[in-house]
This record gives structure tokens, sequence and C-alpha cells, in this order.
């Protein structure tokens, strides 16, 4: 029973901060328009930057393992540093990248996640590259001394980051720094020419979901207490990219409700085990029902694009817009005209 | 000197594979005006095919066959499928339908075949030697087929009807349908091509690395789309002198700085283009409004 309830705990946790990562995808993609398909490189930042800022200094009296560099900082000071770095590796992916067309900057983007994740995993000095970090100190732990109440606390924790990360999101989506995204991601020609700096916009939002995804990294790196360079692959983008699309781009409470989704559909396939013959097929092939679970989610991806493009909660609009082919609206206006 | 040699040897030969895979990438891009996230997908099908053919006993040059016309058809399949019914809503849907059938191609082929690397059956050969340069003849083939695919390309493009009823659409859907043009066949017959192209590809991909995996047409991606970048979207000899570039200059940046490095040396490419040439080194527009 105990131990249900702490399993249940650290997937609602998981689901809070893929919520982090599909809000901060929200900026970006849902306000401004922004097709960033290097998301992870900000969370894989966000996760490193807090775990080197808050692991014991060498030699010092908790210092254990195998990494080489550690500021024994509390555990604050990690999710704002992991904030601060993922919002500047976006300012210097976005001050370059933000002007380029559409599919352009997905392109671009996609390359340079895999540009930092090179990176991460070839500067063994700092990531422990393919060996990982495994001692991760999690806050407060001396606290709570049983592990099943840390796992909740824990999860209040993160529901207290993350609410207030959704308080902001919905703040920005209804000043007039959202309106003013909302007007680039529409038309960027027209908004440019009432006189709004339509570069300069795109990237604040850009940066604004480099930190939301930055403190998401810092959030699950000491929940699960290590950090590894191969668990920032290009799959973790793409799901949050599903939660965003499942939940309703444009709507910071959809986007939540579709992490939820996302991470019960996920860890769901794990029950397949249950089923007589899938269990088989996994002794004979351990990969398989890994894989199954990507092969959903992808399904889900084609599935969710075709027939539900709006998602579950779709964006509150005062006034249907009359958007070019290729944005969000003419796709929602395709669905909804007579044929 | 002959380090130097040797490098520019590897690059042609490295440019030589991504050449193909870009060509059959940007014809399929300048044509129905999305990037297919599946196309590197369409290699690892092809590599696959290619072992699965020859170790249930067929000759490695039938299996190699069947495994591109296996491709083109599965190309053929995906767009009658998932992309055809997306048409008039724009890219950005079809875009991620692309990045949903990659995962999903990716993984249905790892729960068949598990993740474990399968060798490629190619034969071993020893390098010929030329002066001090070492010219292994799997990369003299790789070499050889890329010249033989541009040119076949370059005859269908602009010497066949096909060719200019692709190069319509690819300029104005609209305006080619209105002139007569059967898109929707023509835009089958791009994805057929496409499809060829990428079996193709795949075969060149599945012997300059040796084993196959799920993941090996995705891992490629990204170095195919930077030669593509480069070289203006839609644009075949753009595409082919940008895998020049991008495939050289990975093994330079292999060579004389780092080569844990070498990926990132492709996508810096990419990036810088994207910056300083946006519109390719050809044409293109990566800065034009939505």
């Amino acid at each position: 029973m105990w131990g249900w309830l702490a399993f249940g705990s650290s997937l609602v946790t998981l689901a809070l901060i893929y919520s982090l990562l599909a809000m901060g995808l929200d900026v970006q993609y849902g306000l401004a328009g922004l097709l960033d398909f290097g998301l992870v490189a900000f969370f894989a930042v966000g996760a490193f930057t807090s775990a080197i800022v808050t692991l014991p200094p060498l030699g010092s009296s908790g210092y254990e393992g195998n990494y080489t560099i550690g500021f024994g900082l509390p555990f604050p000071v990690g999710v704002v540093a992991a904030g601060v770095m993922g919002g500047l590796l976006a300012l210097l992916v976005g001050a370059t990248a933000v002007r380029l067309r559409g599919d352009y900057l997905a392109i671009a983007t996609f390359a340079l996640a895999t540009i930092v994740q090179i990176t991460l995993s070839n500067e063994t000095w700092l990531t422990r590259g393919q060996f990982g970090i495994s001692v991760i100190p999690q806050p407060l732990r001396t606290l709570v001394p049983s592990s099943n109440g840390y796992l909740h606390a824990y999860l209040v924790m993160t529901a207290v980051i993350t609410g207030a990360g959704w308080a902001v999101a919905r703040r920005l989506a209804k000043s007039p720094f959202g309106r003013a995204l909302r007007a680039v991601r529409e038309d960027e020609i027209a908004t440019r020419s009432l006189g709004k700096q339509t570069s300069a916009l795109k990237l604040k939002a850009f940066v604004i979901g480099g930190i939301y995804a930055g403190v998401a990294g810092s959030l699950w790196v000491h929940s699960i207490g290590g950090v590894h360079v191969n668990q920032f692959v290009a799959i973790i983008t793409f799901q949050v990219w599903l939660a965003v699309l499942l939940g309703g781009a444009g709507n910071a409470t959809g986007v939540v409700l579709g992490s939820f989704v996302l991470v019960a559909l996920r860890e769901g396939t794990r029950f397949l085990d249950l089923v007589p013959g899938a269990s088989n097929l996994g002794r004979v092939n351990p990969t398989f029902l890994p894989s199954l679970r990507f092969v959903v989610i992808g399904m889900l991806l084609v599935v969710v694009v075709r027939v539900a493009p709006d998602g579950i909660l779709p964006e509150r609009r005062g006034r249907r817009a009359d958007a070019g082919a290729g944005s969000r609206e003419s796709v929602a206006a395709a669905t909804e005209a007579p044929s | 000197m002959s380090q130097f040699l040797q490098t520019i040897v590897f690059g042609l030969a490295t440019g030589s594979l991504i050449g193909v895979a870009a060509l059959g990438l940007t014809l399929s891009y300048g044509v129905t005006g999305f990037i297919n996230f599946a196309y590197g997908e369409l290699l690892t099908v092809s590599a696959f095919s290619t072992w699965l053919g020859v170790t249930s006993g067929l000759p490695l040059v039938v299996a190699a066959a069947v495994a591109v016309l296996v491709v083109a058809g599965v190309a053929l399949l995906l767009d009658h499928a998932f992309y055809q019914p997306l048409r008039g809503r724009g890219a950005m849907p079809l875009l991620i339908t692309s990045i949903g059938l990659s995962f999903v191609l990716q993984n249905v082929l790892r729960m068949g075949f598990g993740a474990d690397p399968r060798p490629f059956p190619v034969p071993l050969v020893r390098p010929w030697t030329i002066g001090s340069v070492f010219v292994p003849p799997v990369q003299a083939v790789v070499f050889a087929t890329a010249v033989i695919a541009m040119a076949v390309l370059h005859v269908l493009l602009r010497r066949t009807m096909l060719g200019r009823r692709m190069r319509a659409t690819a300029e104005n859907d609209a305006l080619a349908r209105l002139s007569g043009v059967r898109t929707t066949a023509t835009l089958r017959v791009t994805w057929v091509v496409s499809g060829l192209l990428a079996g193709l590809a795949g075969l060149m991909l599945g012997a300059t690395e040796t084993n196959v995996t799920a993941t090996m047409g995705f891992v490629f991606l990204p170095v195919v789309f930077a030669a593509v970048i480069l070289g203006g979207i839609g644009q075949p000899y753009g595409a082919m002198a940008g895998a020049m570039v991008v495939g050289i200059g990975m093994e330079l940046g292999a060579t004389y700085l780092s080569p844990d490095y070498t990926l990132a040396f492709a996508f810096a490419a990419l990036v810088a283009a994207l910056l300083f040439r946006p519109h390719g080194i050809f044409r293109g527009g990566a800065t034009r409004g939505t």
C-alpha cells in the first residue's frame, strides 16, 4: 500500500516536472509560435548546473564518489543557477536563431541540442561523461528520515515550484507582452509594422522557455539523485511537444494536463508486463517494452496533430483569427471548415 | 601533405554519402514544402532490409536492390497514409507527423530486431594505395554511386516531362495544377524518387559504418540537414555541394582539431550557414516570412 503511494507520488512529481518543461515550450511555441526542437538542451544544462552547484567540493567531509567539481551550495542556489544557465543558453542560441523562419529554426535548434549533448558527453572533467554523476545531494534529506516520506515531501516542493511557474505563465499570457507574442505568432510583419520589435519579443519568449526548462532540469536531477548525458536525448523534446499539443498549445492549464496524460500513458506501458504474451516477448527481447512506449508516443503525435490539433483545452480566443497558411490557426480553421 | 590528401579522400567519401541522402531529402522538401524528419528511418530501413536479405540467403546485390525498392515503397506508403491527408494544413502538422513517424519506425525496428548492432554484409577488401594515400574500395564505390545518382537526377529533372512537372509543383503548387499538372500524382512520384535515393544512401551508410542499428538514420539525419540547408532548400546541386563542404569539413575537423567533435563540426557549419548565408550557399530563403 505505502509502496504504491510512493510510486504514485514519484509519478506525480515527474508529471509536474514535465509540466514545467511543457509550460516553457508553451511560451516559446504556444505564445510566440517558435518551433523549438532543442528544448532538451536547456533541460540538460539545468540538470548539470544544479548537480555541480550542490555537490560537496573535492576533499570536503560530504564528498563521496567520482566527480571533480562541486561547490557545495544549498539546493535553492542550484535551482536558481539552473534557471539562469538554461536562460543564458537560450539567449545564446536564440540571439542567432530566432530570426529564422519556422522550419529553419526547428532544424537549427535540433542541431544545437545535438551539439550540447556532444559537448556534455565529451567534457568529462565537468560532467563525468559516460560515467555520469551518481551521488547528487537531495535537498532537506536529513529532515525527512523515511525514504517514502521524502518522496511525498519532494512532491510538495515540486508542486509549489511548478504552481508558481503556472501562475507566472498565466499572467504572462494575459499581459501586454503575451498579447504581443501572440501577434508575432499570427503575423510577424503586421506586428513589426505596428512598431513592435518582433525579434526582441521572440528572443524574450525563447529565453523564458529556457529558464523553465533549466529549473525543470534542477528539480529532476535532485529527485533521482543522479545524472548521465545519455538521458538527454531528442525524444524528451518531442515528449514535451506531445504534452503541449495534446493539452492545448497556448493554454498553460492545458499543457499541464497534457503533461499528466503523457506521464500516465508512458508509465502505463510498464504494466504491459502483466499481459501474459507481452512478458514473454519482453524476456526474448529486453528492448521490446521500452521501444513500444516510444511507438505509442510517436503514434500519439501523429494522431493528435491529425484529429485534435487544438488539444484537450484549446487556447481561449476572443475572435477567430484569419491567419496565413502554416500557423496553428489555419490548422484549426481547416479542420473546422465544412468540407 | 599525405595526411591532408588522405583526409580529403575520406572527406569526399563522407560527402558523397551525405550528398546522396541530401539529394533525396532536398527533393522531397522542395516539392512538398516540409522537412521529412522520418527520412533518417528510410535509410535505416534500407540497411536493415539488406541485412535481412543477405542473412536469408540472397546475394548482396539482389538484397540491396530489393532494399532500395522496399524503401521507395515505404516512402510512398507514408505519403499515402499520413502526409497526403494533411495537405493544405501548412508545414507544422506535417513536420510533427514526420517526427512521430520517425519514432514509430525507429522503435518498431528495435522491437523487431533488438538494440544490438547487426553486421552490414559488405565484403572486406584490401584498400588500394595510390602514392601514400589509402583508398578503400567501399569509399570509391560510394563516391562513384554519388556521381551516378547526381547525373541520373540531373537528367530526370532537366530532360524529362516528369522532372518539369516536379519542378513546376515545387515552384508553385496551385499554378502547376491550373496548368494541368496532376500534382498529387507528381507528389507520389517525388516520394518514390526521394525513397529510392534514401534507400541508396542507406546502403552507403551501412557499408561505411559496417553495422546496422535502429538509430543509425536518426543520428545521421542532422548532418543531412546541414548539407540541405547549406545548399539552399530544394536545390539538388546545392545539396550535393553542401554535402561535400560538410563531409570534407567533418573529416578535416576530425583530423586536425578533435575527433570527438566530428558531428559538432557539421552542425557548427550548419549554424554558421544559417547566420551568414541564410539563403543557402546558392539560394533559398531562411528568413523569409512564414
